[in-house]
């Protein structure tokens, strides 16, 4: 048997150590022991630890543990029946009517309560002519008249041969 | 004081657990299967938590906690694990939270004191000198404080190792972790309960 130490497998020793280790595993590790010091060190001082474990004893239960549990596993059982018995409920999908209901009302108030995008104002259909300066209108209706009277001349005369 | 379990079921016989059938009946509302699996976990679990928080008065608040959870989980319950695998899960996540919490913080001061949380020295017919007690105690005190000293999940390896006598498939199934995992954490915590408690030798 190889060295558990130096493979690393100190399992093999620690099981050794706690009495876990049974069969072939158990004979090859003791004949390891014979020759083998660091082992038998490491097996030592496991075991002293292991001994030492035996020793700590844990307190008994106290003798009204079952009495508390029962009594929480009481209140939790009947906190339900009280709350199922307040409603007036028996089967579960009626108890899921209310709160269907009030979770309708929550989102309607939500939905409602949702700021809508700000309106632009309509702009004023008089804006535009507001906007125009006098010499503006002025001068647009001089160029309207200069239009006129060149039209005016271009216009075919009756007199006049064509060339 | 050996606590032994039979961990030769493994996770996937769970379904010949007959721990797992007490619970499969509980599911469907039977209260005495329920009585009885108290009845067979109580110590077990109490012990396991008294020595992980190291607190008498916490440990059973925990236990309390274990069982109400395992008594609210009953309509949702499947025997996809063994039923101590599961139990154990459940108190060691319960102390483990304990620890981080700081619920027995005061832990450190309380064991140089004699508290009245610690078990009576074991008495034999001939009694123990006060010197000899005294010794005893003082041992006692330094397993304890060596323990404490553990991380959280190496305290919790050990003493399901030492005092449940649990497998490592069965360790690495209540911790979530792999098996190879929990023969370092074993190891290591091993080594260091030798070299804390070397000058006691």
């Amino acid at each position: 048997m190889k060295c558990p130490l130096e493979t690393r497998e100190e399992r093999v020793l620690v099981a050794y150590s706690s009495r876990t280790l049974d069969g072939g595993d158990k004979e090859l590790l003791e004949a390891h022991l014979q020759s083998c010091s660091a082992c038998r060190e490491f097996v030592r001082g496991q075991r002293e630890v292991w001994e030492a474990l035996d020793g700590w004893e844990a307190a008994p239960v106290s003798a009204d543990f079952d009495r508390r549990l029962y009594a929480r596993m009481q209140r939790e059982v009947s906190w339900w029946q009280r709350m199922r018995g307040r409603m007036g409920l028996v089967p579960v999908y009626r108890a899921l009517l209310p709160v269907t209901t009030l979770a309708a009302l929550v989102l309607a108030a939500v939905l409602l309560e949702r700021p809508s995008p700000p309106r632009v104002p309509p702009q004023p259909v008089t804006a535009q002519v507001e906007g125009l300066q006098p010499d503006q209108v002025v001068h647009a209706l001089d160029e309207m008249e200069v239009l006129d009277q060149f039209n005016h001349m271009m216009k075919p005369d009756s007199s006049t041969p064509r060339m | 004081m050996m606590e032994r379990v039979n961990t030769n079921m493994g996770g996937a016989t769970a379904a010949l657990d007959y721990d797992a059938e007490l619970m499969l009946r509980v599911k469907d509302g039977d209260g005495a299967s329920f009585a009885q699996l108290l009845e067979k976990h109580r110590s077990p679990v109490v012990h396991f938590l008294y020595r992980m928080v190291q607190q008498q008065a916490v440990a059973e608040e925990l236990a309390q906690e274990v069982f109400l959870r395992v008594y609210r989980s009953r309509g949702t319950y499947e025997p996809t694990a063994k039923f101590t695998t599961w139990l154990f899960r459940i108190a060691t996540h319960l102390a483990l939270n304990a620890l981080r919490d700081g619920r027995n913080e005061r832990n450190q001061e309380r064991l140089d004191e004699r508290s009245d949380d610690m078990p009576a020295l074991q008495v034999e017919d001939r009694r123990p000198s006060v010197e000899q007690a005294m010794v005893h105690q003082a041992t006692l005190d330094e397993v304890r404080r060596a323990v404490a000293a553990l991380p959280g999940k190496q305290r919790a390896a050990v003493l399901m190792h030492k005092y449940r006598e649990m497998e490592y498939t069965q360790i690495a199934k209540v911790l979530n972790c792999s098996e190879s995992a929990v023969k370092s954490l074993l190891f290591r915590a091993y080594e260091t309960l030798r070299a804390r408690l070397a000058h006691m030798a």
